[in-house]
């Protein structure tokens, strides 16, 4: 087994990526594929914690984070199919009705 | 039962009758009558208290105080609900009782719309004076100051004329945020009193001999002086006052001006001093400085203007000056003329802004170039207008002579040298009194106007403020005998 | 034949959330089969299903009952809090009837959803453990991206279900990392375990892993409450979601989230009071004066008052800054008395509203205080108590957070609490310009008022009055709260 270092490493990264990821792409979908890289990074850091630590929490939460997850997945998808059914478009930009 | 609680009625009994007008709000006839009533009532009322001559309290009341209530309210801050009149308060009770009546009757004719909310907030306003000049709790003291602000602000929005939402919101955010930082200072002192004693209680009595550190004392001071001299008005705070003065209905700048200038005086009297006497000894050079120039610049200003309103709004900075002038010297001589002077200032420039009402109703402005000539068209209505403008400029016999001459004698034992500039700022009232009195009352008429006498409402109502300028211009000694006990009380704190 | 030994299970603490589930799940099965007139009954069902909880929530009081191995704990703390969101929910409901029928939305729907975001937020205040607040807070979001895009014909509606979704989706992220990071630096996800660990290992403080966790989650939290700089979502999601939706999320989140924040800072971290209190200041300061200021400048009513939620957010952080029971006592009055008046105000918006959200700008309410005075004059005590003018709850409210803030020794922070309140005085005042000063041909005839409008007006009025001229009971009882 590697060292617990190099899967926090790994996590970091890959949650650097979804962070990089939604505040630079425009379209919606992907936009949330890159919250779902998230919160997997996040589920990997808590599986090698688990380990690490030997108890059995961490493994506990990535099941409730990835069930948590799935209802989101079918909320948001269905709340940009509504979007999408007034604008025609998935695109951020777009998004812009509500001004500051 | 009531007898004990005379105080809490005195302070609610105009809120009834401001239910009662909104209730019955169909008729704009009746809602005239039922705030006459209810004026005239707690008119009478209050002359009451005159005569009674021993305390009749149910609870031990403070030194010098011959009316007292004290109840539990919100004990969980130690928070209690304390009214109290001594000598000091009873002459401001009695003045915001008659002026209301002033005030209503002033507007009998006047406001045409929305009557029964106009008088409903008049009786309203009376509530919360009231409330602030007979509360004893710090904290009950400031929910009556700010409510006071409410129906001022309405009364100035709606039935005022010019800017006069742009005043009326400029009142309300400027004396909001100074008495903020009053509530800051207050919630301060609440706390080191709690720290250092034990119990935490807001109440008056208690707070009095918290020990302060000096540099803190001095902050703590400078808030409450601060909302204090929002509501004076002290230069240079007083920018708020010409606004709301020029552009609130007639009845609204007699109450803003006899009541709501006198409260930040009370507060000072009452909270300020007595709460931090090291650091007013301190803030006591600044305080002249502020009084003689707002003395001069009132003046200096006043006889600029040409809208007359404006012309008593500026006269108003400039006598609240001696008011600040007398406070600041804190002598007992000094101390009862400017309590005096509240009180004079208050018949005075009532009656002041009641009369330039009464003109305004007639021609429709309050511009001075309108006017001239005025004496052989209305002779009673400018024979009072003499008297009135007589009695603002100090003339002997008069109402604020008496207490201009207390202010400067008392100030003179402890301070020549303000005392001296303050009365070369009384040769400059003299000046704008007389052209104001020239350009009005004589000379040639400018413009061709046709104006009717005084109606008997209105000579009444000019007729008693004369009465009530005369009497206490020459026979001032009763009113100082009530006073004079407290005062003594409270200088004997420094 | 083996029995199996089934481990005793204490129900009792989340019962509430157990009989608020099913009444919820009964609503949408009743909702299959009632026809869409009649709607409207599932209100009055879901408010009896309030009302059947917030029995379950208050016998819950007096003495804390932890289960699922300490997961979860039915505190005063809790109780308190619950019954805030119990409130919030009924009084959303009592708003939405009209709204929906106005709007033609259809709403069976509705109901069930405002009900399981409540399950959600009950959860968060009574969670003892990381993941059971992770839960509750999922459940109350998810509820929320809904009920934020709920009127689907409307673009508006859309872009904030969107907007909502994605942004909190994002922060969601954060959250958990910053909840993994800690779970990795101490070892467990119980809030008491990781205080006892805390408490015994004060070198953790210097552990990267634990610091950048904590700062995560603050984060994640700061966005769940619109602290700035993390507001940003907040006026466009309130503006373009449907008003009572809008009255909700307002009120009751925004306390669950407080709930939450102040389990895992206060009552996990006490021992690192020193390190996140001047974050907190800093928060604090921000919230209240950027939201303030940008709400100077709206003209959209529900905007305006979406940047006055910002600003009581940042109120309450002040609370959260003196960090002494006081101000955590403070904050619990303070989200009671918030939630009534500001739903109250939202109320008086639903009956001014036209159809398609318009009719939504404060010029729109010239004139009102003429035509419909009653209507302006509960306007005006909701919005004086927004502003914390006495006699007021909001103006206790605030009253009990400074004081707190300057026991604690934050002077300066009390005194930029008050300026910030003598600011926002401005733009309640404009309204209420609007509502006398200004004329109007307008004479407000669509203005109807129906029964359940009219309860949660009264009801609002009351408690903002009754709090503001004697909140002695309410405020034993919040002290009472957070003994824990």
């Amino acid at each position: 087994m590697l060292a617990l270092n190099n899967y926090l490493i790994l996590s970091a990264i890959l949650f650097s990526i979804g962070t990089i990821g939604v505040l630079v792409r425009r379209n919606a979908i992907v936009i949330f594929m890159c919250i779902e890289l998230m919160l997997n990074a996040v589920n990997l850091t808590l599986i090698s914690f688990s380990h690490y630590l030997g108890s059995i929490d961490g493994q506990v939460f990535v099941f409730f984070i990835m069930t948590v997850a799935a209802a989101e997945a079918a909320v948001g998808l269905a709340l940009m199919i509504a979007f999408y059914k007034n604008r025609e478009s998935i695109d951020v930009e777009d998004v812009n009705m509500l001004k500051l | 039962m009531i007898s004990h609680h005379l105080l809490t009625l005195l302070v609610f009994l105009p809120s009834l009758g401001a239910l009662l007008i909104l209730a019955v709000r169909k008729s704009d006839a009746l809602a005239r009558l039922v705030a006459l009533g209810f004026a005239v009532a707690e008119l009478v009322l209050s002359g009451y208290f005159f005569t009674l001559d021993t305390v009749h309290t149910l609870y031990p009341a403070p030194a010098g105080f011959f009316q007292y209530e004290n109840v539990h309210w919100i004990d969980f801050f130690g928070i209690r609900y304390t009214l109290g009149m001594d000598g000091i308060s009873l002459l401001m009770v009695a003045l915001t009782a008659f002026i209301t009546v002033i005030g209503v009757g002033v507007s009998w004719q006047g406001i045409k719309e929305r009557v029964p909310l106009h008088f409903a907030l008049l009786l309203l306003m009376e509530s919360g004076i009231l409330g602030v000049f007979l509360a004893l709790d710090l904290f009950l003291f400031y929910l009556f100051w700010e409510v006071m602000l409410i129906p001022m602000f309405f009364l100035i929005g709606i039935w005022g004329h010019g800017r006069r939402i742009y005043s009326a919101v400029k009142f309300f955010l400027y004396t909001f945020l100074g008495s903020l930082l009053m509530l800051v200072a207050i919630i301060t002192i609440f706390l080191m009193h709690g720290a250092q004693s034990g119990t935490y209680s807001f109440a008056l009595v208690d707070l009095i001999g918290t020990k302060v550190p000096y540099d803190v004392g001095l902050w703590l001071f400078a808030a409450f002086l601060l909302a204090f001299a929002i509501k004076f008005p002290l230069f240079p705070l007083h920018t708020w006052l010409p606004d709301a003065h020029t552009d609130a209905p007639t009845a609204g700048s007699v109450i803003l001006a006899s009541l709501l200038l006198k409260t930040g005086a009370y507060g000072l009297v009452r909270f300020g001093y007595p709460l931090f006497p090291d650091a007013a000894r301190a803030f006591t050079p600044l305080i002249y400085a502020a009084a003689v120039f707002g003395i001069s610049y009132g003046a200096w200003i006043a006889f600029a203007q040409k809208d007359m309103k404006r012309l008593v709004a500026y006269s108003s900075v400039s006598h609240m000056g001696f008011v600040a002038l007398g406070i600041a010297a804190w002598s007992p001589i000094a101390l009862s003329g400017a309590i005096l002077q509240m009180v004079n200032h208050g018949v005075t420039t009532g009656a002041l802004f009641a009369l330039v009402g009464m003109l305004d109703e007639r021609t429709h402005s309050r511009e001075i170039d309108t006017y001239g000539g005025v004496w052989g068209k209305v002779p009673a209505l400018s024979f009072f207008f003499l008297l009135f403008c007589m009695a603002s400029a100090g003339l002997p016999g008069l109402n604020n002579f008496v207490g201009e001459f207390l202010v400067l004698i008392g100030t003179f034992k402890v301070a020549p040298l303000p005392a001296g500039f303050a009365f070369l700022g009384m040769v400059l009232t003299l000046v704008y009194t007389v052209r104001l009195v020239q350009e009005i009352l004589f000379g040639k008429e400018r413009k061709p106007l046709v104006m009717h006498d005084l109606s008997l409402r209105e000579g009444g109502i000019l007729a008693v403020l004369a009465v009530g300028a005369v009497y206490l211009g020459v026979s001032p000694s009763p009113l100082l005998e009530l006073v004079k006990g407290p005062v003594a009380l409270l200088v004997g704190v420094k | 034949m083996e029995t199996i030994a089934i481990p005793a299970i204490n129900l009792a603490p989340i019962m509430p959330e157990i009989i608020l589930s099913c009444i919820a799940m009964l609503l949408l099965l009743v909702n299959v089969f009632v026809p869409s007139e009649s709607k409207g009954y599932l209100g009055v069902l879901s408010l009896v299903g309030l009302v059947a909880t917030a029995a379950s929530v208050v016998s819950g009081w007096g003495q804390p009952v932890a289960a699922f191995g300490g997961a979860v704990q039915l505190d005063n703390f809790a109780v308190f809090f619950k019954l805030i969101f119990i409130c919030s929910a009924a009084l959303a409901i009592l708003i939405s009837d009209k709204y929906v029928v106005r709007e033609e939305i259809n709403h069976g729907e509705l109901y069930p959803l405002i009900l399981f975001a409540t399950v959600g937020m009950m959860l968060m205040a009574c969670g003892m453990d990381l993941m059971v607040i992770f839960l509750g807070l999922e459940v109350l979001s998810i509820s929320l991206y809904v009920l934020a895009g709920f009127n689907r014909g409307s673009l508006k509606s859309n872009e904030a279900g969107l907007k909502y979704f994605l942004l909190g989706a994002f922060s969601t992220g954060f959250l958990l990392y910053g909840m993994a990071l800690t779970y990795g630096a101490t070892g467990s996800t119980k809030i008491g375990n990781i205080a006892g660990f805390v408490a015994t290992n004060p070198q953790v403080a210097t552990n990267s892993l634990f610091v950048v966790g904590m700062l995560l989650i603050a984060v994640g939290f700061s966005f769940k409450t619109a602290a700035a700089p993390f507001h940003m979502w907040t006026p466009d999601v309130y503006e373009g979601a449907p008003t009572p939706i809008t009255a909700f999320m307002s009120a009751g989140p925004k306390a669950a989230a407080f709930a939450a924040f102040i389990r895992v800072m206060i009552v996990a971290f006490p021992t690192l009071k020193h390190d996140w209190t001047d974050l907190l200041w800093i928060l604090a300061v921000l919230t209240m004066t950027v939201g303030n200021i940008i709400a100077l400048s709206q003209d959209n009513i529900k905007r305006m008052l979406a940047y006055s939620s910002i600003a009581h957010a940042g109120y309450a952080l002040v609370g959260f800054t003196a960090c002494n029971p006081e101000g955590v006592a403070g904050i619990l009055f303070y989200m009671l008395s918030y939630t009534f008046m500001n739903i109250g105000a939202f109320a008086v918006i639903v009956l001014i509203g036209k159809k398609g959200e318009a009719n939504g700008n404060v010029q729109d309410f010239a004139g009102l205080g003429q035509k419909r005075p009653l209507l302006a004059a509960i306007l005006c005590v909701f919005l004086f108590s927004l502003a914390g003018i006495p006699p007021t709850a909001g103006f206790v409210g605030k009253f009990y957070l400074f004081s707190a803030a300057i026991k604690s020794g934050y002077i300066w922070l009390a005194i930029i609490g008050v300026l910030n309140s003598a600011a926002s005085v401005y733009y309640y005042l404009r309204v209420m310009v609007y509502m006398y000063f200004k004329p109007s041909e307008e004479d407000f005839d669509w203005v109807g008022m129906t029964p359940a409008i009219a309860v949660c007006l009264l009801l609002c009025v009351a408690t903002t009055l009754v709090l503001g001229v004697v909140p002695g009971t309410v405020l034993e009882l919040a002290q009472k709260a957070v003994q824990f």
